[in-house]
């Protein structure tokens, strides 16, 4: 691929500004939603992008004790994780930009650095409370980000394939892995919603939306970077989702359709449990879920083992 | 403390988006300087979801460095008096501050103990004084409102100018 | 035993160190004593298990040489001055009696020994007496300031008379003063920054407490962050104006501190208050019990992780808000009592609102009983932790659901009863399991009574005047009115001099009395327990005050209420 092609990707689309104008779009949308289920009015269609600006004029307070260079860099270390995977995965209903056998892991991992980033960000304090939220943060690799990689990992393996576009035309041709894998679908989704702190998912409390703490610290440019890298997983993380599990994105209608109706249930499910709050169910999760992916898994293997055509 | 940077008084342009960003997105960190309350529970009235200020962009941080605005409600003891006083400080640049309840703008029904400071504004530059013993949600909504329309160039400026030409 | 009997008795065994004897009233008889023996004589009322101390007033007599008056029949004699001295008296309460110990104090070098040995919560009590009036507490165990910040001067008491507000604004611009600070224990240097402030009603506030490992071994508190002034503002506000100060002492109790006020002015000045007014003023300290209570509940939920519940019924509270709004036109600060009455009326509009609001709460309350008893993580926090026993409960002095739910039977509103309920009795709610769960389920409880005494009160209503007339200067006397707030018993002591303003007002807040029991029974439990504990006395947090320094092996650490409160949450596994 061609040196301007490739910047142009990187910058315009479907990296770069896309990917920033569809992640503050998306924040919105589940704002919006979550509040119209709570009867509420909710945000204003500017408001992520508000916030991401006041948040980048900000003055940036850099902590005593702490470590200068981690404290700036490990933020664009996650943002630049981020949209490094928005060039992997089918946006808007294209090809990606890049792919080659293995993406998909690679794309994981580009996921999971998000929260090691946050992780390493809240170690870097002499704030003994981050820390607390710091080892939240990396204990939640185990609980979410397994789960998620194996839910992932389903789909993979009905296509045949470790590359991600090549599952995304499996997808296409074939029934929706929905109805084929719905242990897979409930995994990568509530892995999803694990990852990016959504109730009932979250930390216990309603207050602080910042991942447990953990970026206390940060006041303008960090946080900045750190709230738009979890606005971009967001929209990563729906687009994987839908890709392989709502039958394939073809272009940018159904990309659209099948994200936005994914979020459309994120939101419900954060309202909804938002009220009932059962903390067995959740606390059940946490063992759970890397345990439901992989009985998925064993039984999607046999039934490829057995000529079973998925 | 960090390095101030003085943000956004370059180029027009930037100026404008900045402080649009300002008024939509003011974040608010709430102190209790020793009042009995009376409004702090209110505060917490504005911000549940019956009055809804997330339309206004409007947040509850649980950190003053996620803040951009300081609520600020009770008489100012001396014994809080320091403690409103590194609030303030630990927010970063722009930061402006609301002085909610009667009790924060003259020490209210407790006007001449001995005890309080009695004015929030001797303590910390006050933006909005929002009256009231204590003042009702709508009232404490139209206080937010009416710092979110201070907001013009003149206004940053001059905040911007004041915190830090004083910083070392 | 009759009360007056069980006083007499009294009489008789503190002979040996009375200096005089006075039966103020059928249920108040004042023991002077002296310095020498007070604390011999307080030992023989604890053996003999009488009472508890209620509260610890100071008196400087300086101003009320001139003033002497015969009336004030209903709080008997006037008390005779010591020609410009001191005075402290020390409020022991059982049941509806009062037996104060009045000892005189010499104007120079005013000294008393500290009760702590023998009563262990006088402590905080004496260090008000001591920062406030400059009397010498002997013997006491820890010297560090309670009330007043540690750059106040040093010899400088606010409560005494030739001590005018006035001069506090050169006080502000004092320089810090170097305090010498008692530290138990470890040595350490203090991590200056105050961490994040959190919004839901906490406030600025201390607690120290030293761990080892996960366990606590000690725990202190600091108050004072929210301390005002007030009863030294009182004697510069006229009679009338005091109303609107007291009841700004606390925004959730407003209305119960009003009514222990003019309750008390009420008899001093013989006023007869209408049954109608005094019916009224029930309803609207019941209201304001379900409002606290809820209030609690929501914030007590919130502490142990349960945010579901704190939304609920919160959302609910809005309910009884709404109520008092409809009726007095404000949701706070209802300003309801006038000297000799009240300003509002329930119509037969208001009337139907509360039916409803009360059969709505009542609904939702049967599910919030639910809940508590039931949840399975909720219970985890909140069943066999923070036991307060009986005797520790009556030991320690401790007043309110707190006490009622380790069996201590004490509610103002059924041994004494004030207001209209001697008309509306209500059932004293008591649960002896002692510990937090028993805690909830006796506020949860006294919701249930509160919904039916409001619409008992409705149903038969008396007729009537909604006030009347009360004389501008008040006739010297002393009183002490007490009430039961919310969170337990309110004391306040009044003294006129017969002028246009109180001589003294000295107010003794619940929260107060049960801080003492938390910081004993805070010690062995774990650090994640505490919040829990805390929240658990339902702490009137405008009487007292939140934020926590833990020590560990050498070092301070200064946390937030927040980060306690979460650590207990994750503590208990609340994010799985």
């Amino acid at each position: 691929m061609n040196v301007v092609l490739a910047i142009v990707a990187m910058i315009l689309f479907p990296g770069g500004l896309f990917v920033i104008v569809g992640s503050l779009a998306y924040e919105y949308v589940d704002r919006k939603l979550v509040a119209r289920f709570q009867n509420r009015v909710g945000p204003r269609w500017f408001q992520p992008l508000a916030d991401l600006v006041k948040l980048l004029v900000k003055e940036e307070i850099v902590p005593a004790g702490v470590n200068r260079g981690l404290f700036i860099w490990l933020p664009v270390a996650a943002l630049a994780a981020a949209f490094t995977a928005a060039l992997y995965i089918p946006m808007a209903g294209f090809p990606p930009t890049w792919g080659y056998r293995g993406d998909l892991v690679v794309t994981v991992y580009l996921l999971m650095m998000m929260t090691l980033c946050i992780g390493l960000a809240g170690a870097n304090t002499t704030d003994r409370f981050s820390i607390v939220g710091s080892t939240r943060a990396l204990t939640q690799l185990f609980s979410y980000e397994a789960p998620f990689l194996l839910a992932l990992l389903g789909p993979a393996i009905a296509a045949g394939t470790w590359r991600i576009s090549e599952v995304n035309g499996y997808a296409r041709e074939n029934m929706w892995m929905i109805v084929t894998q719905p242990l897979g679908f409930l995994v990568a989704l509530i892995g999803l919603m694990g990852k990016l702190e959504l109730p009932p998912f979250d930390a216990p409390e309603a207050e602080t939306e910042i991942v447990s703490g953990a970026l206390t610290e940060y006041s303008g440019r960090g946080l900045a970077f750190f709230r738009l890298g979890r606005d971009v997983e967001l929209l990563v993380g729906l687009t994987l989702i839908s890709a392989f599990y709502l039958g394939g994105l073809a272009n940018p209608l159904q990309f659209v359709l099948k994200t936005i109706g994914l979020l459309f249930i994120t939101a419900a499910l954060q309202s909804l449990f938002a009220r009932l709050r059962i903390d067995q169910t959740v606390g059940l999760w946490w063992r759970a879920g890397a345990v439901l992916a992989l009985v998925q898994l064993l039984i999607l293997i046999g039934l490829k083992s057995l000529g079973v055509h998925l | 403390m960090g390095k101030q940077k003085v943000p956004g008084v370059f180029r027009s342009a930037l100026d404008k988006a900045a402080l649009w960003s300002r008024i939509n997105s003011p974040w608010l960190v709430h102190f209790n300087s020793g009042s009995c309350n009376g409004c702090d529970i209110e505060i917490l009235a504005t911000l549940a979801p019956r009055y809804d200020l997330e339309r206004f962009g409007v947040k509850l941080q649980g950190s003053p460095r996620h803040a951009d605005v300081l609520i600020c409600t009770g008489p100012v003891t001396r014994q809080a008096r320091d403690r409103l006083l590194r609030t303030y400080e630990q927010m970063p640049v722009p930061k402006f501050v609301i002085a909610v309840g009667s009790c924060s703008i003259s020490g209210g029904a407790f006007h001449g103990c001995y005890n309080i400071v009695g004015d929030v504004g001797d303590v910390i530059p006050v933006d909005v004084y929002i009256p009231g013993c204590p003042p009702r949600p709508e009232a404490i909504i139209d206080g937010v409102v009416q710092l979110l329309q201070k907001l013009k160039p003149p206004r940053v400026a001059r905040v911007v100018a004041r915190v830090s030409g004083g910083a070392p | 035993m009759s009360e007056q009997m069980t006083l007499g008795s009294m009489t008789e065994l503190l002979k040996p160190w009375t200096v005089a004897s006075r039966p103020v009233s059928d249920t108040r008889l004042e023991v002077e004593t002296t310095a020498a023996n007070i604390v011999p004589a307080v030992g023989a009322l604890k053996t003999a298990q009488w009472g508890f101390l209620s509260a610890i007033t100071g008196l400087d007599n300086s101003a009320a040489v001139k003033a002497d008056s015969g009336t004030a029949a209903a709080s008997g004699a006037a008390p005779a001055h010591n020609g410009g001295g001191f005075e402290v008296l020390y409020h022991f309460c059982r049941g509806p009696s009062v037996l104060t110990f009045r000892v005189k104090l010499p104007r120079e070098a005013p000294t008393v020994p500290t009760l702590s040995a023998v009563v262990p919560s006088a402590l905080i009590y004496e260090k008000e007496l001591a920062e406030t009036f400059g009397v010498t507490i002997e013997g006491i165990p820890d010297r560090r300031r309670q009330f007043l910040s540690d750059d106040w001067p040093t010899n400088l008491y606010p409560m005494r008379k030739d001590f005018s507000p006035g001069s506090a604004e050169g006080l502000a611009q004092a320089a810090p003063v170097a305090v010498a600070e008692e530290r138990r224990g470890t040595l350490g240097t203090f991590i200056v920054p105050i961490g994040p402030q959190h919004p839901a009603l906490k406030e600025p506030g201390h607690f120290e407490l030293t761990v080892d490992g996960e366990t606590v071994t000690h725990a202190a508190i600091r108050l004072g962050y929210v301390h005002r002034g007030i009863e030294k503002g009182a004697e510069d506000r006229s009679w009338i104006h005091n109303i609107y100060l007291m009841e700004r002492i606390c925004g959730i109790c407003s209305h119960i501190h009003s009514t222990a006020y003019v309750l008390g002015v009420e008899k001093l000045a013989g006023t007869a208050v209408p049954p109608r007014a005094q019916a009224i003023r029930t309803i609207f300290a019941e209201m304001e019990r379900v409002h606290s209570h809820l209030l609690w509940l929501g914030v007590a939920a919130h502490e142990a992780g349960f945010d579901t519940l704190f939304m609920y019924s919160w959302r609910d509270r809005e309910t009884i808000m709404d109520l008092l709004e409809e009726i007095s036109g404000n949701r706070v600060n209802y300003s309801v009592n006038l000297l000799g009455g009240v300003k509002y009326d329930i119509d037969a509009k208001g009337t139907d609102s509360l039916r409803r609001g009360m059969d709505f709460l009542e609904k939702r309350t049967r599910h919030y009983l639910k809940i508590v008893t039931n949840d399975e993580s909720f219970l985890r926090r909140t069943r066999g932790v923070g036991n307060i026993t009986f005797e520790q409960a009556n030991l320690l002095g401790t007043v309110g659901p707190t006490a009622r739910a380790s069996g201590v039977s004490r509610d103002l509103r059924v041994e004494a009863p004030y207001l209209a309920y001697a008309d509306f009795p209500v059932k004293t709610v008591l649960d002896t399991r002692c510990d937090l769960e028993a805690r909830f389920i006796v506020r949860i409880n006294e919701l249930f009574e509160s919904y039916r005494l409001i619409r008992a009160i409705l149903e038969k209503l008396p007729p009537g005047d909604l006030a009347v007339a009360s004389p501008r200067r008040v006739p010297a006397g002393e009183v002490i009115s007490r009430v039961e707030a919310p969170r337990g018993e309110l004391f306040y002591f009044i003294r006129s001099g017969g002028g246009v303003k109180p001589d003294r007002v000295k107010v003794r807040t619940p929260s107060l009395c049960n801080w003492a029991a938390v910081l004993s029974v805070a010690v062995g439990h774990k650090l994640a327990d505490i919040p829990m504990i805390m929240v658990g006395i339902d702490p009137c947090f405008s009487c007292n005050d939140r934020s926590i320094t833990v020590r560990r092996r050498g070092s301070d650490e200064r946390w937030t209420w927040e980060e306690l409160r979460r650590y207990g949450i994750s503590y208990y596994g609340g994010d799985a």
